[in-house]
C-alpha cells in the first residue's frame, strides 16, 4: 500500500502540487493523466526523493516519512521501496542488459553474485531479452532498452514501481512491447503508479485514476467511472479531446 | 674539413643517456599516480560542491594554473623543508626532519604531482559533468550510494571523457621531467648536459636526448590510444 498525504512542492515561487493526497492499494495499478506541464512527472519523483518535496507525508508499506523531517536514511529506505522506469530509459550504458539487470542486486542488496545472475535472467527472459543478455544498450532498440528497464525495476522487488511515461520517446512501432510487459508485470500483482499520455492503454490497466491538472487532483477514483463517466468538467474535456478520433480540417 | 656534427658521438653516448631513463619515467609515473589521486579528489569535491574545502580547492587550482612549473619545483624544493624546519623550531610539530636525507627526486615527484593534481582535477571534473543527468537518477533510484554511483556507473563513463586528455597530460610531463635538473636530479636531459661538458659535444647528446623522448612519447601515446580503444567497447561501432 502506499499513501501520499497533502503532498506539496515548490519550484522556487512556482507551487507544483498542490496539497496532492492519493492511496495506491497493494497490487492496484494507478494511471495518472494530465495534461503537460500538470505536474504527474514531479509528483512521481517526489516519491522517491528525485525531486524533494516541500511538505507532506509518504507512506510506503509500514515505511511513513515526513518528507519536510526526512534525513538520509528515510531517503534511502523510500528508494529501496520503490523503483522507477524513466521515460529515456537511462539504462547503465557502461553495462551489458544483464549487468543493468544486475547491479541492484549485488551492490544494494548483497545477493551472491550467481543468485543475482540467476534472477537477472530470469526476468530478462520474462520481458523477451534472455537472448540479449550481453548487449550493451547502444545496441539495443529503444523497445528493448525500456523492457531491460522493467527488468531492473523488477530485480529489486520494490513496493511500488514508479513508470514515468515509459513509451512516450518510443517509435510507435516499439510502444506495443512495451505496453505488453507492462501489462504482464501489472498482471503478476504489482503495485504501480504510471504517468502516461497513452489513455487507451491506461483504460485497459488502471485500476483506479488520478486525474491532475496545475498541480490540483481534480479528479480520482475507480478507472472505469472516470472514463466512462467522468464527474468533472475538466476531466471530460481532457478525455473528449485525447480520446476522439483525429479529424482533419483544410 | 669542418663537420657539421660527430654522428658517431650520437650513438655512442645514448647507452650513457638511456641509463637515466628509469629516472624520467619514475617522476613521470610516480607523478601521474599521484595527482590522480589528488585530481579525483578535488574533482569530486567540485562536482558534489563540498562547502570551504571547494573555494581552498578552486584557490590551489586557481594558483597553479598561474604559476610556471619551474616556480613551483622550486617552491617545493626550498620551500617545503623551510617550512617543516619552522613548524618544528617555531612550535615543535613533526620533530626535527633531517631533509638532506630525503632524495631531490621525491621533491620533484611531489612537485609534479601538485601541479598535475590541479589540471586533472578540471579534466576529471568536466568529464564527469558531461555524464548523462538520466545516470545519476537511475543510480539513485535503485538505491546505489554515491560512492557506489560513482564508482560503478559515473566513473567508468566519465573514463571515454578523462583518458584523451589524460594521455595529452602523461606525454607533456615526459617532456616537462626535463626541468627537474634544476633541483639536481639527473634524468636524461641531466645526463646529456653532464656528457656535453664533460665532452663538449652538446650538439650532438641533445640530438640524442631528443631521440629518447621522442620514442618515448610515440610508444606512450601508441599504448594510451589501445586503452582508449579498450574503454569504448560499449559504445556504438560506427563501422562494423
Amino acid at each position: 500500500m502506499i499513501r501520499l498525504s497533502a503532498l506539496n512542492k515548490y519550484f522556487d515561487q512556482h507551487h507544483v502540487l498542490r496539497d496532492v493526497s492519493l492511496e495506491v492499494e497493494k497490487g492496484q495499478v494507478m494511471a495518472v493523466l494530465g495534461p503537460s506541464g500538470s505536474g504527474k512527472s514531479t509528483l512521481l519523483r517526489c516519491v522517491n526523493f528525485l525531486e524533494k518535496p516541500s511538505s507532506g507525508r509518504i507512506e510506503i508499506g509500514s515505511l511513513s516519512v515526513e518528507v519536510d523531517k526526512a534525513d538520509n536514511k528515510a531517503v534511502m529506505a523510500l528508494r529501496a521501496a520503490t523503483a522507477m522506469v524513466f521515460q529515456q530509459y537511462n539504462l547503465f550504458k557502461n553495462m551489458t542488459a544483464l549487468q543493468n539487470v544486475m547491479v541492484g542486486l549485488t551492490t544494494v542488496k548483497k545477493m551472491p553474485t550467481s543468485e543475482a545472475k540467476g534472477k537477472s535472467l530470469r526476468l530478462l527472459e520474462k520481458v523477451g531479452l534472455g537472448d540479449r543478455m550481453d548487449y550493451y544498450p547502444s545496441r539495443l532498440s529503444g523497445g528493448q532498452q525500456q523492457r531491460v528497464s522493467i527488468a531492473r525495476a523488477l530485480a529489486l522487488n520494490p513496493e511500488v514501481i514508479l513508470f514515468d511515461e515509459p513509451t512516450s520517446s518510443l517509435d510507435p512501432e516499439l510502444v506495443g512491447e512495451v505496453l505488453a510487459a507492462i501489462k504482464q508485470v501489472a498482471k503478476e500483482g504489482n503495485t504501480m503508479i504510471i504517468v502516461t499520455h497513452e489513455l487507451h492503454f491506461a483504460r485497459e490497466v488502471a485500476d483506479t485514476v488520478v486525474f491532475l491538472d496545475k498541480g490540483l487532483i481534480v479528479e480520482q477514483g475507480d478507472a472505469r467511472q472516470i472514463f466512462h463517466e467522468p464527474k468533472e468538467e475538466r476531466t471530460r474535456r481532457f478525455l473528449d479531446r485525447a480520446l476522439r478520433p483525429f479529424v482533419y480540417q483544410i | 674539413m669542418y663537420e657539421l656534427l660527430d654522428v658517431q658521438a650520437i650513438f655512442t653516448n645514448m647507452p650513457k643517456i638511456l641509463s637515466r631513463l628509469p629516472v624520467t619515467l619514475g617522476v613521470t609515473f610516480g607523478a601521474m599516480l599521484v595527482s590522480t589521486a589528488i585530481g579525483l579528489t578535488i574533482a569530486l569535491i567540485k562536482v558534489y560542491k563540498v562547502p570551504v574545502i571547494r573555494h581552498m580547492a578552486g584557490f590551489y587550482v586557481s594558483f597553479i594554473r598561474g604559476t610556471p612549473l619551474l616556480v613551483q619545483l622550486y617552491l617545493v624544493y626550498y620551500g617545503v623543508p623551510r617550512f617543516f624546519d619552522y613548524l618544528y623550531r617555531a612550535h615543535g610539530w613533526f620533530g626535527q626532519i633531517n631533509f638532506n636525507l630525503i632524495p631531490p627526486v621525491a621533491f620533484a615527484v611531489g612537485a609534479f604531482a601538485v601541479n598535475l593534481g590541479a589540471y586533472l582535477s578540471e579534466t576529471i571534473r568536466s568529464a564527469i559533468e558531461t555524464v548523462d543527468r538520466g545516470q545519476f537518477e537511475a543510480g539513485i533510484s535503485i538505491g546505489l550510494t554515491r560512492g557506489q554511483l560513482m564508482r560503478k556507473v559515473i566513473l567508468p563513463q566519465a573514463l571515454l571523457g578523462i583518458l584523451p586528455n589524460y594521455g595529452n597530460t602523461l606525454i607533456s610531463t615526459v617532456k616537462d621531467t626535463s626541468l627537474i635538473f634544476m633541483i639536481s636530479v639527473v634524468d636524461i636531459m641531466g645526463q646529456s648536459q653532464i656528457i656535453g661538458a664533460r665532452t663538449l659535444k652538446f650538439f650532438e647528446v641533445y640530438i640524442s636526448v631528443s631521440i629518447i623522448y621522442w620514442l618515448t612519447c610515440i610508444l606512450l601515446a601508441r599504448i594510451l590510444s589501445e586503452l582508449e580503444k579498450r574503454a569504448r567497447v560499449y559504445e556504438r561501432k560506427l563501422v562494423e
